[in-house]
């Protein structure tokens, strides 16, 4: 069937794009429902303080407000990102008895307008007795530092504020550094960055005869609504989220938000739609950002390069509430482990509760941070020995088929052809050092660097699988019911070439309705690297079964065999007989007649690893993962005023194996993207944070990347010819692992440019002018020694 | 936003006033208080949600619209002073159901990804290529330097841009 492709393997023009261009396409923030009211969110003025007394009795008397409501109001059902025994979820919908983190929400009501809103807010009357607040990490985990939450039962006895760990280990470390030739130590940090999605934080919900409908900005339906109807406790069946069109995520709309379910109570306690809307200044001051990670990387190597032991100690400052903080420190352990052998690892992490706003997946979630410090640590490693950039890395890079410490597989993923062919498309080694050793005449310096990175993709998390149903229309055309959301990715153009593909249709004959729960199949969502991949073949199940039914019938109808006919363009036709065939149409017609009304629906169900129970555990990292692992190497070219201390990156190359790419186009857009982001990270963004509040809560102040600031952005699929034949499905991570490798790749272009080693985030004019003169006065010093 | 209640109290009282403007070529007359902006004017009152709101403060251009032909953010001009005005929102764009140039390019080139900068990004565009059509790299840049996009990196939308304006790079497959 698949020996020659149609629409999947092709550039596919998006099927979103004309109503995306024609201002058609209907975010929530455009559904407009009659008598909506609007609800706002009073918000914590402080990072530690105890709730004495709240008083709303002044707002609830101000006409035009319709509702207020505090956690007194609320069931006090608490959730979580996480949630399993080891980690149950840890916080409720509005504050309870304390705060912990500027701008936490403790209470919201709804309004005849914005400025009624507005006013009651500033009415109701909160007591607060401030406590002592703490914001940094390692400070928090000291004995007698203020608790926020008491440390988990199972963190290391002492230590104040721990929410969770990782630990793992194989081989033995000690042993292995002893035996190494070169052993170093460098503890590397990052910044907080925001998502930056465009469009905002926005829900309007509706009660309605039971039931409560839903439109808001996220990343999966279904796991909204199974958040939502638990908070709410109502039965799932009772809350229905409709499709919208999502103006980005980026990983910062996956949670649930209190905004969320403030909206669904306050519609609930009214009897009429309520919108809230985050505005920009909030989503900055109060919502969740990425997750600031400390590591510290101790790395013993051969003297050819290759490591021998590592042993890494990451802490991550999580924030107020668990959040997904310890899950980063466990994918922080996975990002480790995938790109390279590492034959001795001893690995832990901390989550360390602080008084700062609750944190968020974005999107790479830990990777970037995690291969920043490695990749770091592997170019002055190599420095060190005297053996190239590229040299070290093919030492150790996992090629095919090897197996990974946690049991899975790489398959044929090869991360060694990765770093050849990018090293090669780059004229790396060729470039490399040029500048540093024959400085150029003014004061722009270039240089080069490489990073490497590997993502896994369809993890099991809730609701870990994908349905889809492909329902046959009267002529021939398709509808695909998915629950996939499209959040500017692409996933119904993709899920509409799949399925054109395996019916034999075109991708304008098929409809795509998504991302509604009441009507479509449940769906993994938009969050877990795998839409493509679990979804994809979900649509490619659903349509080969519809193809099947379709040639059943035709089969029927014309007294041969099922399988003597084949499907395509929209005919079913005897493969050695051509005369002998049906439209799609006259079978379509045919079924419903012969079978008494029967139309042709196809149904599908795919989860990655069948088998296996569920996700492996967060703590001790046993348990297998995925069967799909994407290897990457980019290459970063830099320019940096070394007068100014101002780095740009001029241009990237990104060499990676997506597996199949069903959308070219669409892949490559990914990379743009994460290009972008990953340059906005290593030169312009850091969320200034000050004691809890944010010193920079707008565009102004928090640069994002211009166009300006665009970067060439050169890209190769390689491996992809091993999976044309035969697996075309087999498709693989490319929407967020692609941000760690050309992040290091700048910072090592960095030093290459100017000798100036960051081991921090974002790599600004300060810090680069800083590393310039400590480079010029040690110069100087040993120049003097010499004379001296 | 509103920091006192005396202000507040006073803009809830401010009496409204009816402000032509032609929408796309149509004129509509709206009744709007003083401090209504034209983004939630064009939004809420005329109806038309194409045009975004974002960051309300004038920082990320997707609320842009022509007024008189010009770009400008239309959650920083106030409704009342567009009296009289033209408007053109990405509504306005198509020719019945065809697509403009532009449009088709931003399609054709990878310029869409969430799209919820794209009506902002489009105006913005189209305002450049009537005043130049056949901007250079510099111009362009210029143009588009108060749109934010988070998804395309750019690279896409400069792309669409020079096609559109005949300046074709080679198309990616
Ligand atoms: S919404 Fe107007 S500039 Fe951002
Ligand atoms: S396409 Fe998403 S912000 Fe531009």
């Amino acid at each position: 069937m698949q020996s020659e492709l149609k629409y999947v393997g092709k550039s596919v023009r998006r099927k979103d794009g004309p109503d995306k261009v024609t201002g058609r396409a209907v975010y929530t923030q455009d559904v407009r429902l009659p008598n909506t009211l609007v609800g706002r969110i009073l918000r914590s003025p402080h990072p530690h303080a105890r709730i004495v007394r709240i008083d709303t009795s002044r707002a609830r008397a101000l006409p035009g407000v319709k509702a207020v409501i505090t956690v007194e109001d609320t069931k006090g059902i608490k959730h979580g990102f996480v949630e399993t025994p080891r980690y149950p979820p840890d916080q409720e919908v509005l504050a309870r008895g304390k705060v912990v983190h500027v701008g936490e929400e403790v209470a919201a009501l709804a309004a005849v307008d914005a400025l009624t809103a507005q006013r009651a807010l500033d009415l109701i009357e909160v007591e607060y007795e401030v406590l002592p607040a703490v914001f940094d990490p390692e400070e928090a985990m000291r004995p007698g530092a203020p608790e926020i939450h008491p440390s988990h039962p199972k963190a290391p006895s002492g230590l104040a504020n721990v929410g969770g760990t990782t630990a793992t280990e194989w081989g033995d470390v000690e042993r292995g550094f002893a035996e190494s030739d070169y052993v170093r130590e460098d503890r590397f940090d990052c910044q907080l960055r925001t998502h930056g999605y465009l469009e905002p934080h926005v829900t309007l919900a509706q009660w309605e005869n039971g039931k409560l409908n839903v439109w808001t900005s996220s990343m999966g339906t279904f796991v909204k609504r199974a958040k939502l109807a638990k908070v709410l406790d109502l039965p799932q069946s009772s809350v229905r989220i409709h499709k919208t069109y999502v103006g980005g995520t980026f990983g910062g709309k996956i949670d649930l938000y209190s905004h969320e379910y403030c909206a669904c109570h306050l519609s609930m306690l009214t009897g009429r739609p309520v919108q809230i809307t985050a505005s920009r200044e909030e989503i900055f001051n109060a919502y969740r950002h990425s997750q600031p990670l400390t590591l510290e990387i101790k790395t013993g190597v051969k003297k050819d390069g290759t490591i021998v032991a590592q042993r890494i100690r990451a802490i991550n400052n999580a924030g107020a509430f668990r959040g997904s903080g310890v899950v980063v420190i466990f994918l922080a352990w996975g990002f480790t482990m995938i790109p390279y052998r590492i034959p001795n690892l001893k690995y832990e992490g901390f989550s360390v509760y602080t008084n700062n706003t609750v944190r968020a997946p974005q999107r790479g979630h830990g990777a970037p941070k995690v291969r920043f410090a490695i990749e770091s640590q592997m170019d002055m490693i190599a420095e060190a020995l005297g053996i190239d950039p590229v040299e070290i890395r093919l030492r150790n890079a996992r090629g095919p088929g090897e197996k990974l410490p946690n049991g899975d597989d790489t398959h044929r993923g090869n991360l060694s052809e990765c770093i050849r062919v990018a090293a090669e498309r780059s004229g790396l080694l060729a470039k490399f050092g040029r500048d540093r050793s024959q400085p150029p005449k003014g004061t722009i310096r270039r240089g080069i660097g490489i990073g490497v990175s590997a993502y896994m993709g369809g993890t099991l998390i809730y609701p870990n699988g994908s349905g889809v149903i492909v329902k046959m229309n009267d002529d021939g055309t398709a509808i695909v019911l998915t629950g996939a959301i499209d959040i500017g990715q692409g996933s119904e153009t993709v899920i509409a070439q799949i399925v054109a593909e395996e019916l034999g249709v075109t991708p304008d004959d098929v409809k795509i309705i998504s991302s509604d729960t009441d009507t479509t199949p449940q769906d993994i969502g938009a969050w877990i690297s795998g839409m493509t991949y679990v979804t994809g073949n979900a649509a490619r199940q659903a349509a080969g079964n519809a193809r099947e039914k379709l040639l059943q019938v035709a089969a029927e109808k014309l007294g041969v065999r099922a399988d003597e006919l084949v499907a395509a363009d929209k005919v079913v036709s005897h493969r050695l007989n051509p005369e002998l065939r049906m439209t799609y149409r006259e079978v379509v017609a045919s079924s419903i007649a012969k079978r008494r009304g029967d139309t042709i629906i196809g149904e599908g169900f795919w989860r990655t690893m069948r088998d296996e129970p569920a996700h492996p555990s967060l703590a001790t990292t046993r348990g297998r993962w995925t069967e799909n692992y994407a290897f990457s190497a980019q290459v970063a070219e830099v320019e940096v005023d070394i007068e100014t201390g101002e780095a740009r990156l001029v241009k990237a190359y990104t060499v990676h194996d997506c597996g199949f790419p069903i959308n070219p186009a669409l892949v490559k857009g990914q990379i743009d993207g994460q290009v972008s982001m990953a340059l906005g990270h290593a030169f312009m963004e850091e969320v200034l944070v000050k004691d809890g509040y944010t010193l920079n809560p707008n565009w102004l102040e928090y640069r994002m990347p211009t166009i300006h600031e665009m970067a060439e952005s050169e890209d190769a699929d390689v491996i992809t010819e091993q999976y044309r034949v035969g697996q075309p499905y087999r498709t693989k991570e490319v929407g967020e692992g692609l941000i760690s490798g050309v992040l290091a790749a700048m910072g090592n272009a960095v030093y290459d440019a100017t000798g100036v080693r960051l081991r921090s985030t974002p790599f600004s004019a300060e810090r680069i002018l800083e590393g310039l003169r400590d480079l010029e006065f040690q110069k100087r010093k040993k120049h003097k020694e010499v004379r001296a | 936003m509103l920091r006192s209640d005396p202000q507040a109290r006073a803009a809830l009282k401010a009496p409204a006033q009816v402000v032509s403007l032609r929408v796309n070529g149509e004129w509509r007359e709206i009744a709007v208080k003083p401090r209504v902006t034209l983004v939630e004017a064009i939004r809420d009152l005329v109806g038309l949600t194409g045009t975004k709101a974002s960051c309300e403060s004038g920082t990320c251009g997707a609320c842009t619209v022509l007024l008189d032909g010009r770009p400008v953010v239309s959650c920083l001009t106030l409704a009342v002073a567009c009296d009289g005005m033209e408007v053109r929102t990405v509504e306005g764009l198509t020719d019945g159901e065809k697509l403009s140039a532009l449009q088709e390019a931003f399609l054709e080139y990878g310029a869409v990804q969430c799209g919820f900068c794209t009506p902002g990004m489009l105006m913005s565009a189209t305002a450049l290529l009537e005043r130049d059509p056949k901007p250079d790299r510099e111009t362009i840049n210029k143009a588009l330097e108060g749109n934010l996009c988070r998804c395309t990196g750019y690279n896409g939308i400069v792309d669409a841009v020079l096609a559109a304006s005949g300046q074709t790079r080679p198309r990616k497959e």
